[in-house]
């Protein structure tokens, strides 16, 4: 037992810098440093997922078969690691992370050898339709209804907070194909062509004016039987699968690592309260270093869920565990670093940033002005953005339940 | 003791809100802070011909209507309620009691014109290498013949894009001096940078190359403003705790009617056990703020430790408060609560702003400690 990376993983790592020396243009770092959510631009994040693709490092957690490597988690977590911390763009989680696990477990071969390879090549990008208005937290009462018509589905009905709607030309989504029995049989898992007619989407503002996330209109729309994954009425089976992977099926400490990392830097640079730096204050460097041990701990949970996946077996719910701490940790942050940018924080200038949609309601200075530093008006928007961490992905409440029944038997 | 407001405290507050029901609906005041000047010059208008909130704490022979602290806790308060923008707190608290602490005819002239909502006021204080501490000043000032040159860069500056005049700290020879700047009279020396804030409000850096300003420009001795500024942060801190109260009231308010419509698993989310424990602690953050807002507005008059005591205690309470009231009302929002289509999402933003004005929450703990020690 022990926590040293072995030579051959050092050798890694110096192969991945390589490549982000190489491949990651300081165009591209901007669209990485400066994001201000875990959404990159989209265009930005395509761009890195076709250079990565051609290196084959796409999807390094797929199966080998269908063009995942075969990467140790220490080798996982080194690319993770230095990924971000090079700036790279996030690629969306929705395909390569999160429907493409469904498809390998449950899909046909003909669904496979269709969606695999283009959702590696992005010719094929999902978004996620899951939550509806009036089913949330309550996910299993979702509502959306597909009538069975000889070949197809015909779905009608809302889905909201899709990340991405707009960019996405497929949707994996839950629809209710019956009413009788428990809330969570009668849900089937399907592909849906956003393409088709029948589907409106319009945008939602957020608070930090960005418009990535958007309630989708459905109607009459025709679905083929051909694009159902799994069984019809046991779509509940592939959700439940694909909730686990969202929820702590990457590592999160990196990317929180070079986020305390930033704090630090930028604490060191900014006057404090007293006249001195504000990393000398004493209750800043106080929260700060409470954050940062966290996140060193976070590390070795982490590190100790992947391994127990590695040996082929369940996170179960520790990913609920996984989820909570990594989002509230991120939110702690991204606190931080607004306190860091001191009078700064309150100037909002998404001009000076690289958000992963467009920007309701803005003129930018006509001279691109921007006071203080980008990363002081990064912050603003993070802080603005990552409240959604506690929300999405099943709130931290409903984690909270998971866990006092699952972790606890109460 | 006696907490009860006078009979023209509570016409005050009643013809104030009910004003703003009418006048300041939310769709309308955020499309007017988002686009074009950014701020309603009309409701200002009112504010001084309808309803004399700008002088109402200002002494009768600058044309207001005599009234102190109580009177700027209650129009505060429900100005935070409605989640106004324009810039009661900057024009009417803080740089009326400089300009009036101050005096002199050019001081005292713009006061008059504040009562009668002819001039908006800012204060220039904050540079980059500051922070929040008004006292580092680098800005410097010189005498030149009979007047001043000032060079320097002043950040975030509130107001300043709709400005009349200007409050400026600058270093002469003795200390830190304040002057005051007749924007319209400025030729040339003064570049501005517009800026908008993350809770809808104006602001703009400015550049001072040697900006040229009249002999009576200096506002009291000079070198011998920090008192008056240290007066007036506090003032200005008291100010922005009642109006986070009146956002908190509305935020707590709108949280718990949302979580006794919202229904998931069969019923209401009210029901839960776990939200109704976060939404009793978010009503008692709100109770000890309000409370707090008290200490603070009744010690503006004592002396400064006793008042810088007071302010300190109350700016810590709102500061922790609206951090937990905000994020929580997000949260149990959900989704909703982070959109620009319910009010709760213009609320948080509001209730972040007001975490880092006039000192962090973090700045007057440590202040408060300082004082309290033996």
């Amino acid at each position: 037992m022990d926590l040293l990376w072995s030579p051959a993983d050092i050798a890694f790592r110096d192969e991945v810098r390589h490549f982000l020396d190489e491949k990651l243009t300081p165009e591209l770092r901007r669209f990485g440093r400066l994001m201000t959510s875990v959404y990159s631009d989209h265009e930005a994040s395509l761009e890195w997922q076709r250079i990565l693709h051609e290196r084959g490092w796409a999807a390094p957690a797929w199966p080998v078969e269908y063009g995942g490597c075969d990467w140790s988690l220490t080798q996982h977590y080194v690319f993770s690691r230095e990924s971000t911390l090079a700036g790279a763009p996030s690629l969306s989680p929705m395909g390569i992370r999160m429907v493409a696990h469904a498809i390998v477990k449950f899909g046909t071969q003909a669904q496979k050898d269709y969606f695999l390879p283009r959702i590696l090549t992005g010719e094929v990008f999902f978004c996620q339709g899951y939550s509806e208005p009036e089913a949330g937290s309550d996910l299993a009462a979702l509502s959306m209804s597909a009538v069975d018509d000889g070949e197809d589905l015909v779905c009608t009905g809302s889905k909201i907070w899709t990340t991405h709607a707009r960019e996405a030309n497929w949707m994996f989504a839950l629809v209710r194909t019956s009413r009788s029995g428990k809330k969570q049989q009668g849900i089937t898992f399907v592909l849906l062509e956003m393409t088709s007619p029948g589907v409106d989407v319009r945008p939602l503002v957020m608070t930090s004016g960005e418009e990535i996330q958007n309630q989708v209109f459905f109607d009459e729309v025709r679905v083929p039987k051909t694009n159902v994954i799994g069984e019809i009425d046991d779509g509940w089976t592939v959700a439940k699968y694909l909730l686990e992977f969202e929820r702590g099926g990457g590592a999160s400490a990196p990317a929180l690592q070079v986020m305390a990392e930033e704090v630090t830097a930028a604490a060191t640079a900014q006057p404090g309260p007293d006249g001195d730096l504000l990393i000398d204050d004493p209750a800043f460097s106080r929260k700060l270093a409470e954050a940062r041990i966290r996140t060193d701990v976070l590390e070795v949970l982490e590190y100790r869920v992947l391994a127990t996946l590695a040996n082929g077996g369940h996170p179960g719910s520790a990913s609920s565990m996984l989820k909570i701490l990594a989002t509230e940790l991120s939110q702690t942050l991204t606190e931080l670093a607004m306190e860091a940018a001191g009078p700064r924080g309150r100037a909002y200038q998404p001009h000076a940033t690289r958000p992963g949609g467009p920007i309701a309601q803005y003129e930018p200075p006509p001279d691109g002005y921007v006071g203080g530093e980008p990363w002081q008006a990064v912050a603003p928007l993070r802080y603005l953005n990552d409240r959604a961490g506690s929300i999405y992905a099943g709130s931290n409440e409903i984690q909270r339940n998971i866990l006092a029944k699952a972790a606890l038997g109460l | 003791m006696d907490f009860r407001l006078s009979d023209e405290q509570e016409m005050l507050r009643t013809g104030l809100n009910k004003f703003l029901a009418t006048r300041y609906g939310l769709d309308r005041s955020r499309a007017a802070a988002k686009t074009g000047a950014g701020w309603q010059p009309d409701v200002w208008r009112a504010f001084a011909d309808d309803l004399g909130i700008l002088g109402a704490a200002l002494p009768e022979r600058v044309g207001g209507s005599g009234g102190g602290p109580v009177e700027v806790m209650v129009i505060a308060e429900s100005l935070g309620h409605a989640l106004v923008v324009e810039p009661y707190v900057d024009t009417a608290v803080v740089a009326a009691g400089l300009l009036l602490r101050a005096g002199g005819q050019a001081a005292t002239q713009v006061v008059e014109r504040i009562a009668a909502g002819q001039a908006v006021v800012s204060l220039a204080a904050a540079e980059e290498q500051s922070g929040d501490r008004w006292l580092d000043v680098e800005t410097t000032a010189h005498r030149d013949g009979t007047g001043w040159a000032l060079s320097g860069a002043k950040m975030m500056v509130l107001g300043a894009p709709i400005a009349t005049h200007l409050l400026i700290t600058a270093r002469t020879d003795n200390g830190v001096s304040l002057f005051l700047v007749d924007v319209a009279a400025v030729e040339r020396g003064l570049e501005t940078h517009d800026l908008r804030t993350v809770d809808d409000r104006r602001a703009a850096d400015l550049v001072l190359d040697d900006l040229r300003l009249p002999g009576d420009a200096l506002l009291g001795e000079e070198g011998q403003a920090w008192p008056s500024l240290a007066q007036a942060r506090d003032e200005g801190a008291a100010a922005v705790c009642a109006e986070a109260v009146g956002a908190m009231r509305r935020v707590v308010a709108d949280t718990v009617d949302y979580a006794k419509q919202r229904h998931q698993f069969g019923q209401p989310i009210g029901s839960f056990q776990a939200l109704q424990h976060r939404m009793v602690d978010m009503h008692m953050e709100l109770e000890q703020s309000a409370a707090a807002v008290y200490l603070a507005t009744l010690n503006l008059g004592a002396d400064p430790a006793t008042r810088a005591r007071a302010v300190s205690a109350a700016k810590a309470t709102i500061g922790r408060a609206a951090r937990f009231v905000g994020q929580n009302a997000v949260q149990l929002h959900g989704g909703m609560g982070m959109t620009e289509e319910l009010a709760i999402g213009h609320y948080f933003k509001r209730l972040t702003a007001v975490q880092y004005e006039y000192g962090t929450t973090d700045h007057h703990v440590t202040r408060y400690a300082q004082l309290t020690r033996r």
